[in-house]
This record gives structure tokens, C-alpha cells and sequence, in this order.
């Protein structure tokens, strides 16, 4: 009787074997449902990207069935996988620098698929209003120098409203991250102590402040402790409904982030853009343009491993680009002004 | 006299200290895994229903949707892991009991200990390097990999102390009337031990189920339905990682759905185990 149970474990063992290695069988790349046959492209990167790239993705397999897999593991991790060639595209929050493109061994286009503005946000007991702050005021708060919410240069930039006599706690990102490097560069952009002192980077040494985890970390660091002040992507805030600052722009204007303001942004960077794709859109000139704006790259083989994949992953981009942009509104995403997406598709173009 | 009383009075005053700190202990050991289920209860089972359990992940906007292909996900690589896992898991654990004690036989149990104890995130990273690169591509066959990495020190370990307790007498006498020592492991010994082979496995599956660290780098995770092993793969604990720290409600509820069936699957898991060690007893009896 044992012995029998003892041999059916290893029969089924046996089987199932079998079975997994008879599935594996199939033309690799290629899904079979029905008779249909599906393509798969993997791509991974930018977490920020993750909420509309999953909304891309579900479109874009109702219309055409081609489905495209995206994973959240951080813009650096998409960057080395895509370097490794484990995946088919990668993204990331902050483009690759002329220097780091000299580590890749296979030719790559990348370009912008959507920005995204990063909110300063803030927990005051009180105070439902958007606060005005100007780059110094918001560099000086980052550096510990303003340390009260009632503090003098806060007052003269918000009259008529009744900043608590709170400490200010300074919220900032505990893991690297292109959010930290879109707001860093802001900094260090407006403020020369900011870029001595501090600089910027995926993840620096802050002089003051708590850190957080994610931007989920920081939105709840900032829903729980009053006088807390941090910087989210712009949907973190919305969804959780922390009030968030107007920031005052290169022209003098205070803004508040959002779609036209960040769309403003990306259009008066196209000069820029045509000199290197890759190059900061923070602080852009502009009456309404908000300033802490940043683009989502996408990587793309020039030299694709798989030729028919990689024309089916082109046409997704293209749709990307061209009917993709108008469902980035309603995830509080910035969708690229008309010129800079015409850009991405010259590039894109040169994908074989 | 006065001695002997005070004496006793503190050794009574001792066995009531003593009894009440432990019986404390006792209640904290506990604790933290009714402090776990309630709050899973309270914040998953609402959500847990035929949509969450039948359908794949929705983009953020439409409300709903589930992870079918995550829950099969993780069923299909902690299985392709127990495949593995295994003969290699039982083959080893009944060479360290009939013939581990030599110096390679320390050597294999010392190295089953090393690899028992090596964080998953380190397994994951070095199966990523020896499959996923390679391969150019993340796959269910590194996921599984991955995970039988995990189980292999397991089930080694259990399967030696278990043959090690089947009683000498019996290899003595399935040898006296003739039988081969192969036959004596395979129908003699092997089937007195495999209430606590099974015990182990269980334990190993339960452990598999719920790591993520080794999947992030080998399985990936994949927003649809995938069956092939040469393919990204969905998975619970590392899909529950990705809706957690998503900026959506609706993505929350369903993170907490999915930590629910998971505790549940790893609960069964723990209950079978106790179930076949129980029957070992009464076999033995």
C-alpha cells in the first residue's frame, strides 16, 4: 500500500515533467490561444511609468492583441536589464547620459513616451490652501535654513494666510529614485548653495529630513506627521489628496503642477531637446510653464535580437505616442507637447 | 524552622513567577499570528470573490479586476521548484543518513546549512545571472529555479533526521529475508519516513510560496497569461509588492485580497504538514 503511494508521487512527478517540457515546446517569442498567436514584449523600468504604461498595454491589447508585459523595477534596474538584453525596452525617469551609453555593448535609441510634474507637498493642520513658495524659499526649506512654517519669507509670499507656528519636517526619499533626481535637479538648477552643498542625483545627502520609502513612503510620512513637507509625483498627491504648492516658475509666475502647466514645460524645451534628447526640462522659461517637470524615456534596441518583435513593439510605440497621449490626462500624467512627440517618432523611426 | 519557611514561601513565589512569565511568552508567541489573520480578514476578505480569483489585473482607472494569472503563477513555479527540488531534496537526505558520515557527507550537510541560510534575495540574484542573462530573457524555469533553491537544504535536512529515525531493526529484517538494500531504502525505509518527508516538504512549499525576493530578478511578474517556461510570469508575492506601493486605492484592496490567499495557502500548507506528522506517530505506534 506504501509502496504503491510511493510510486504514484513519482509517477505524477514523471508526468508532470513531461507535460512542462512538451509546453515549452512552441516557437519561443509566441503565445498560442485558440488558433490566434499572441507576441509578448517584456519591458521594465521606471516605476512612476507604471500606471499608464498598464493602461497603454490593456488598450492596446483590446485593439491589436499584441501584449505588452511591463514591470516596475526602478529606472536604474531597467537600465541595467535593458544593457544585460534580458528585456525587450526599458525605462527610466532620467535619460543616459552620452558617458553611460559608452558601457553598452548594442546601439539604442531612447526618447521621451510622457512627463510627469512632481508635487511639493505638505501636511498643515488648517491650512487647505496651495501655498506659494519661490525656488529660494523651497531650496532654503530643503536645506534646513527655514525651519518654522510662520517663518518670515514664508509669510511675505503667502499674505492672508495663517501659517501655524509648527516646526517644518523635511520628508525625502530613502531609495534612489528618478523623482529625487528631477527635484534635485530643480534644486541645484535655482539655488548655487543647493548644487555646492548638495547636488543631484537618483539619491544624495540631504542635510535634514526624515526619509521614506517610495513615493509611497514619503505621501504617507507626509499624511501623518503635521508641519511635514516632501515631493511626490503629481498622481501620488491627487490620490491621496495631500494639497500640494504653486511654485514660482522662471518667468516669475506661480503655478500649481498639472497637465497644461507641465505640457507648457515640455513645449519650451523643444529647442533644447533638439540639441540632446536627454536634456533637463526642469525650469523651463514660460508663463505657465511648471517648473519640477521630467520626462519618461523609453530604451529601444537599434539592433533588435528578434526583427519581427521588435516591428511589433515600434508600431505599440507609435500608437504610444500618437493616440496614447490623451489617456495620460486622466492619470494625472503630462502628455508630450506635439512637437516633442513628433521628436520621439524621428527617433523612433530609426528602429529598423 | 524560620529558614525552611521563608525558603519555601520563595520557592512557591519562584514556580508562580516563573510560571506566569512563560505562560506570557506563550500568549506573545501567539499573538503576532492572530494579530496577522485578523487584520487580513478585516482588510482582504471583502475583496477576495470570483472577479479577484478569475481575472487578469485591470490598468488603474477601471475598477476591479484580479490575479488569476498571478495565483497560477505562483501554483505553477513553486511546483516547477518542488519538481526539482525533490528527488534531489530526498536523494541527498537518504545518502547523509545511510552513508553521510564521512568527511564529504559533513562537508554536504554543512554546505545544506550554508544554503539554508543564504538570504533569498541573494538566491534570486545569482539565478539571474546564471539563467535570466544567459537566457536573455526573465522565465518561469528561472523563477522555479530559484525557488527549488530554497527548497533543496530544506528537504535534504528533514528527509536524513526522518530515515535516521526509521529503527535499525527494520533494515535488519527486510535485509535478512533477502531484499536488496535498494529495495529495503525504496519499500521499507523510505515509506516508515515519509510522514516526516512529507512534514518537511510541506514546510518547504509553504516557505516557497510566500518569498518574493527570489522571484523579482527570475520571474519578473507579467500583466497577462503566461504558461510557457521560457516566459515572464505573474506571482503573488511580488504582484502584492508592485498594487501596495501603487498610488490606488482599489489597487490596495486587492493587494490585501491577494496577502489573504496567500496567508490561507500557506496556512493549509502548515496543516497538512501537522496532519502527515500525526500519522507518522500512529504508524510508528
Amino acid at each position: 500500500m506504501r509502496q504503491r503511494s510511493m510510486s504514484i508521487v513519482a509517477g505524477v512527478l514523471v508526468a508532470t515533467a513531461l507535460a512542462i517540457v512538451a509546453g515549452c515546446a512552441p516557437k519561443k517569442g509566441t503565445t498560442t490561444t485558440g488558433s490566434e498567436t499572441k507576441v509578448q514584449i517584456t519591458g521594465a523600468g521606471s516605476t512612476f511609468v507604471n500606471p499608464i504604461m498598464s493602461r497603454w498595454s490593456s488598450e492596446y491589447e483590446k485593439l491589436t492583441g499584441v501584449q505588452v508585459n511591463y514591470q516596475s523595477i526602478g529606472s536604474g534596474g531597467g537600465i541595467q536589464q535593458f544593457k544585460e538584453g534580458t528585456i525587450d525596452f526599458g525605462a527610466t525617469d532620467v535619460a543616459v547620459t552620452a558617458e553611460e551609453q559608452k558601457d553598452f555593448t548594442r546601439q539604442f535609441v531612447q526618447f521621451p513616451v510622457v512627463a510627469g510634474t512632481v508635487a511639493v507637498v505638505y501636511n498643515l493642520p488648517g491650512v487647505t490652501q496651495n501655498l506659494q513658495l519661490s525656488p529660494e524659499v523651497l531650496a532654503d526649506i530643503f536645506l534646513g535654513k527655514i525651519k518654522k512654517w510662520n517663518d518670515r519669507r514664508l509669510a511675505e509670499l503667502n499674505p492672508g494666510v495663517n501659517l501655524p507656528d509648527q516646526d517644518i519636517v523635511v520628508v525625502h526619499r530613502s531609495d534612489g529614485s528618478g523623482t529625487t533626481y528631477i527635484f534635485t535637479d530643480y534644486l541645484s538648477t535655482v539655488s548655487t548653495e543647493w548644487q555646492q552643498r548638495v547636488g543631484r542625483g537618483k539619491s544624495v545627502s540631504w542635510p535634514v529630513g526624515v526619509g521614506g520609502k517610495g513615493n509611497e513612503g514619503v505621501t504617507g510620512q507626509v499624511k501623518q506627521l503635521p508641519g511635514a513637507v516632501g515631493y511626490v509625483e503629481l498622481n501620488y498627491a491627487v490620490q491621496n489628496n495631500l494639497t500640494f504648492a504653486a511654485i514660482r516658475n522662471a518667468a516669475g509666475k506661480f503655478v500649481l503642477p498639472g497637465k497644461s502647466t507641465g505640457e507648457e514645460a515640455t513645449r519650451m524645451a523643444v529647442e533644447k531637446l533638439k540639441q540632446d534628447i536627454g536634456s533637463s526640462v526642469v525650469n523651463m522659461p514660460g508663463e505657465n510653464s511648471y517648473p519640477i517637470t521630467g520626462f519618461v524615456y523609453v530604451l529601444v534596441d537599434k539592433q533588435p535580437k528578434d526583427a519581427a518583435k521588435s516591428a511589433e513593439m515600434k508600431k505599440f510605440f507609435e500608437w504610444v505616442l500618437r493616440d496614447g497621449q490623451k489617456m495620460a490626462v486622466e492619470l494625472d500624467y503630462v502628455p508630450l507637447a506635439e512637437e516633442v512627440a513628433q521628436m520621439s517618432l524621428q527617433k523612433l523611426a530609426e528602429v529598423p | 524552622m524560620r529558614i525552611s519557611r521563608l525558603y519555601e514561601m520563595w520557592r512557591r513565589f519562584a514556580n508562580i513567577a516563573s510560571l506566569t512569565i512563560t505562560a506570557v511568552c506563550a500568549v506573545v508567541v501567539m499573538a503576532p499570528v492572530f494579530i496577522i489573520l485578523i487584520y487580513l480578514l478585516a482588510n482582504g476578505i471583502r475583496s477576495v470573490n470570483w472577479e479577484f480569483l478569475s481575472s487578469l489585473p485591470k490598468p488603474p482607472g477601471d475598477e476591479g479586476g484580479g490575479m488569476a494569472n498571478a495565483i497560477v503563477g505562483s501554483f505553477y513555479m513553486v511546483g516547477l521548484g518542488l519538481l526539482l527540488s525533490l528527488p534531489v531534496g530526498v536523494g541527498a537526505g537518504v545518502y547523509l543518513a545511510e552513508f553521510g558520515r564521512s568527511r564529504y557527507g559533513n562537508a554536504v550537510r554543512f554546505m545544506a546549512d550554508v544554503l539554508n541560510g543564504v538570504p533569498s534575495i541573494v538566491i534570486g540574484i545569482s539565478v539571474w545571472a546564471l539563467l535570466v542573462v544567459p537566457m536573455r530573457s526573465f522565465s518561469a524555469l528561472a523563477g522555479g529555479v530559484a525557488l527549488s533553491f530554497i527548497m533543496i537544504p530544506m528537504i535534504a535536512r528533514t528527509t536524513e533526521e526522518m530515515v535516521r529515525a526509521v529503527p535499525n531493526s527494520l533494515r535488519a529484517a527486510s535485509l535478512s529475508v533477502g531484499a536488496t538494500y535498494a529495495r529495503t531504502m525504496w519499500s521499507v525505509v523510505l515509506p516508515a519516513a515519509r510522514g516526516g518527508i512529507v512534514t518537511g516538504v510541506m514546510l518547504a512549499l509553504a516557505r516557497a510560496f510566500g518569498e518574493a525576493a527570489p522571484l523579482l530578478f527570475t520571474a519578473l511578474g507579467n500583466r497577462f497569461w503566461n504558461l510557457y517556461l521560457d516566459r515572464p510570469m505573474a506571482n503573488l508575492p511580488t504582484q502584492i509588492y508592485e498594487y501596495a506601493k501603487s498610488p490606488y486605492q482599489d489597487w490596495h484592496r486587492q493587494a490585501w485580497a491577494a496577502a489573504l490567499v496567500l496567508i490561507a495557502v500557506v496556512l493549509v500548507l502548515n496543516v497538512v504538514a501537522r496532519m502527515s506528522t500525526r500519522e507518522r506517530f500512529r504508524a510508528l505506534r
